[in-house]
């Protein structure tokens, strides 16, 4: 950006760039209000099924019963993310999440019980942690283990 | 002498952000701008202090004592300026605006078009949900929306062809535009009943004009004025403000697999079905 000599301008300049930086460039889809935030949980599993579509992207997880639970059998969760315009641009790729691969999420639980949430942040089998894009919010610090 | 002109037009320029009283050039001066500048990929940006703006207008609209988190206000609302409607408007509109809160707090938000996967259409379009394009063709600006695969056609120094009641509905309608200095004048008409910038309704005599404001190479503002004599005592202003990101590459959207389904009354969003493995 090419700015002129003098007060005026560069206290002009300094406004604009103020405002550049202070502003946040995403907006909400939709409300997220279907889900509880504030009770974050963990979820450790294996990939069921990863679909890259709009308006979100899917994670189904299996997740194993914890021990003393009572379950015999894996439960299958449902995991909304943001759509694939803001994974990219958040550091995901298409092709990072695979049938199989064991990861481990933080996600906000569907309010109504069903085993599902809104993904909060996803570590990787090696190690990598991706968060769903600022609209979803970070991932809370007390989290829950399932 | 020069070298002075071109100071003060620089700084006629640049000071759109921050004192709406330039948006006409000072008698005797001739603001130099390139409009070429408009095109590009620009992603929009929220004035500081918007957020909270649009909180606080939610929550004092239905009376919260305890106003919204910066998280917790329903998305509906994304203008701090309330819509001027009429009285008997005004109290529906606020009626919707409070079932969608109420909505929200039982945890099951109000389906809306995007759960049927419908877009914006206008002027919801250019709150710039995600990143948009803006391209020209001989006699045509073309404005690409990410999010939805939006296009709208700005047909330059054209005439609306079609008396207002008589254009044909669409979600972007019939848009018409021509330079004045360094804003693209900009006149909509012809938009579906059923589109509306949050939940606010309008009749087929609605008109929707843009300034559209070239600030700096990297800058460029959006002053839309809504009119409408059926629904809004007055016209309804707002500005958006994009910056430009030169090296993103518009992605493509299919809205094809929504699972936030209505419910059978198709008022409430329930979450998807189970999981399904693809196999």
């Amino acid at each position: 950006m090419t700015m002129s000599s003098g007060s005026s301008a560069g206290w002009l300049c300094a406004c604009l760039l103020g405002l550049a930086a202070a502003t946040t460039p995403v907006f909400a889809h939709h409300s997220f209000a279907m889900f509880d935030h504030d009770h974050q949980i963990k979820l450790v599993g294996t990939v069921a099924r990863f679909q890259w579509t709009n308006p979100h992207v899917y994670i189904y997880l299996e997740v194993a019963p914890s021990s003393g639970s009572g379950a015999v059998s894996a439960k299958s969760y449902t995991i909304e993310c943001a759509n694939p315009g803001i994974l990219d641009r958040a550091g995901w790729k298409w092709n990072m999440i695979k049938v199989g691969d064991k990861i481990t999420t933080v996600i906000a639980p569907l309010r109504s019980g069903q085993p599902g949430g809104l993904l909060k942040q996803v570590t990787l089998a090696d190690g990598r942690k991706f968060d769903n894009g600022a609209p979803a919010g970070k991932a809370s610090t007390a989290v829950e283990e399932k | 002498m020069r070298s002075a002109l071109t100071s003060i037009a620089a700084i006629l320029l640049l000071s759109g952000p921050c004192a709406q009283a330039a948006d006409s050039p000072a008698v005797g001066q001739k603001a130099q701008v390139d409009h070429s500048m408009l095109l590009g990929t620009w992603t929009r940006v929220r004035d500081p202090g918007d957020r909270e703006r649009v909180s606080a207008v939610t929550a004092n609209l239905l009376h919260l004592k305890n106003g919204f988190g910066n998280t917790r206000a329903s998305p509906v609302i994304i203008i701090a300026t309330l819509p001027p409607l009429k009285h008997q408007y005004l109290s529906k509109w606020v009626d919707f605006i409070r079932r969608s809160h109420e909505a929200d707090e039982r945890g099951q938000p109000l389906a809306t078009g995007y759960s049927h996967c419908l877009p914006d259409g206008m002027p919801t379009m250019m709150q710039g949900m995600f990143p948009m394009e803006v391209m020209q063709s001989p006699g045509d600006i073309t404005v690409v929306e990410e999010a939805f695969r939006q296009i709208r056609h700005i047909y330059l120094n054209q005439k609306q062809i079609t008396p207002i009641t008589d254009a044909e509905p669409g979600f972007w309608g019939h848009s018409v535009g021509h330079w004045e200095g360094d804003t693209l004048m900009v006149n909509t008409i012809g938009i579906r009943e059923e589109v509306r910038i949050q939940g606010v309704p309008h009749s087929d005599q609605m008109q929707i004009n843009e300034r559209i404001k070239v600030l700096s190479p990297d800058m460029f503002q959006d002053a839309i004025t809504v009119l409408d004599p059926v629904y809004l005592t007055q016209p309804w202003s707002f500005t958006w403000t994009y910056k430009r990101d030169s090296t993103y590459k518009i992605l493509e959207y299919v809205c094809e697999d929504n699972r936030e389904e209505s419910n059978s009354d198709q008022q409430n969003l329930k979450l998807f079905q189970g999981p399904t493995a693809q196999h």
